[in-house]
């Protein structure tokens, strides 16, 4: 017996998501387990199994994370847009009563 | 079931709202138009990182060369999304590359054009990217599933660079003269390429990515939404619109461009790869992609662990 990595997909919209495991011999039963574990209520309309075995990660984590001095890859960097369009409407008057 | 009834069931999907994953069945010019229309652009948000790349060691300050190289990094990516998205529909990377080097494919026209200043980084980022914006958006609806997904990331990082874009926009408006005749320049020179990138009007009998729902608008529509939303925020900024330039009408509320005030020319060129900068662009993308063969090569051995 293995252990299988189960996928599911509601609609087009969204990808593939985890949603769970299972125990079995082979794929087909793999499939067949993980459709009556996990699309018993319709929760989507298309499966994939994997073996657990065919899954790679990172063994260290950290080399995930984002360096902090990256804020304009964020939102976030440019927070204060309001106050510059209002700085920017205001030069723009400034020059055009001289 | 014939053919006739495949396409028959696969029209009645369609018409129906359904979507399309890359193992459906579906007609050869359904394929061939999704494929050639994903393949453009993802060739335009490779050939849309150069402009851009060009202006980095001109960037005026640390902040701004880190910002605007993380742009550039986001728009390869982009292409590399979408390369993916369209391999699965029966194009190899290689023969898209060696397509789009050799003119035999297209990537938008806005990219064919030099770049001067830094004004132009700022026109690129606000209204470049507002308008992909405007028409990607449209697109989160295609009835291509695969291509959708691709968009929504892409929709999200270009949200982004709107941002970087008019935060470059607003600090360039807030400054001294020259420094507001610049963004006033790049305008100059970049605004009837950004009205020609949304597309001559559509016609909606022959257009076939239309009716199946591939694209979920129509040009003058997306052109439409681009100016309602843009026209305003460049006027409040105090700066002059050129030919065509738009005008208000009451009555609806809309900023329109009369249709024979464009000058679909400098559009044709484009279309035979005799834009202002597409040999030398072109030119540039074949020799990074020669000159990075032995990249390609070394990722594509085996790994091998330092001992």
């Amino acid at each position: 017996m293995e252990t299988w990595e189960v996928f599911r997909r509601h609609g087009h919209r969204e990808p593939f998501e985890h949603c769970g495991t299972v125990t079995a011999s082979g794929p087909d039963m793999a499939l067949l387990t993980a459709k009556e574990c996990f699309l018993r209520r319709r929760e989507g309309e298309h499966l994939w199994v994997v073996r657990r075995s065919d899954i790679h990660s990172f063994q260290d984590e950290s080399m995930l994370e984002v360096g902090n001095d990256k804020d304009y890859r964020f939102n976030s960097g440019y927070r204060d847009v309001v106050q510059k369009r209002e700085r920017a409407k205001e030069r723009a008057k400034e020059l055009a009563s001289k | 079931m014939t053919y006739e009834e495949k396409l028959a069931r696969f029209n009645a999907h369609i018409e129906a709202g359904g979507k399309v994953e890359a193992e459906d069945w579906m007609p050869d010019d359904y394929r061939n138009g999704v494929l050639k229309f994903i393949e453009m652009h993802a060739n335009s948000e490779i050939m849309g990182a150069i402009p851009e790349r060009e202006q980095v060691p001109r960037a005026p300050s640390l902040k701004r060369k880190m910002s605007l190289t993380a742009k550039v990094q986001d728009e390869v990516g982009h292409a590399q999304l979408l390369y993916r998205v369209a391999e699965d529909l029966g194009k190899s990377r290689d023969a898209m590359f060696s397509d789009l080097v050799n003119g035999k494919s297209k990537f938008h026209n806005v990219f064919h054009y030099p770049t001067k200043h830094w004004g132009d980084v700022a026109i690129i980022g606000w209204l470049i990217d507002g308008a992909a914006l405007v028409t990607q958006a449209a697109l989160l609806d295609s009835s291509y599933a695969p291509y959708t997904r691709v968009l929504k990331r892409i929709c999200s990082e270009e949200q982004l660079h709107l941002r970087h874009g008019e935060d470059i926009t607003l600090e360039l408006s807030s400054g001294t003269e020259s420094q507001r005749a610049m963004f006033q320049d790049a305008l100059t020179r970049w605004w009837l390429p950004i009205i020609h990138f949304f597309g001559p009007r559509t016609n909606v009998e022959k257009d076939l990515l239309l009716r199946w729902k591939v694209k979920t608008r129509t040009n003058e529509d997306l052109r439409q939404e681009f100016l309602d939303r843009y026209v305003p925020k460049v006027l409040e900024l105090g700066y002059r619109i050129p030919a065509p330039v738009p005008f208000h009408d009451e009555a609806s509320g809309h900023w329109l461009i009369r249709d024979e005030d464009i000058d679909w020319a400098p559009l044709e060129a484009i279309k035979r790869n005799e834009g202002p900068e597409t040999a030398r662009r072109l030119g540039l993308r074949k020799t990074i992609y020669d000159t990075h063969r032995w990249v390609r090569e070394a990722l594509a051995e085996p790994a091998i662990h330092a001992a």
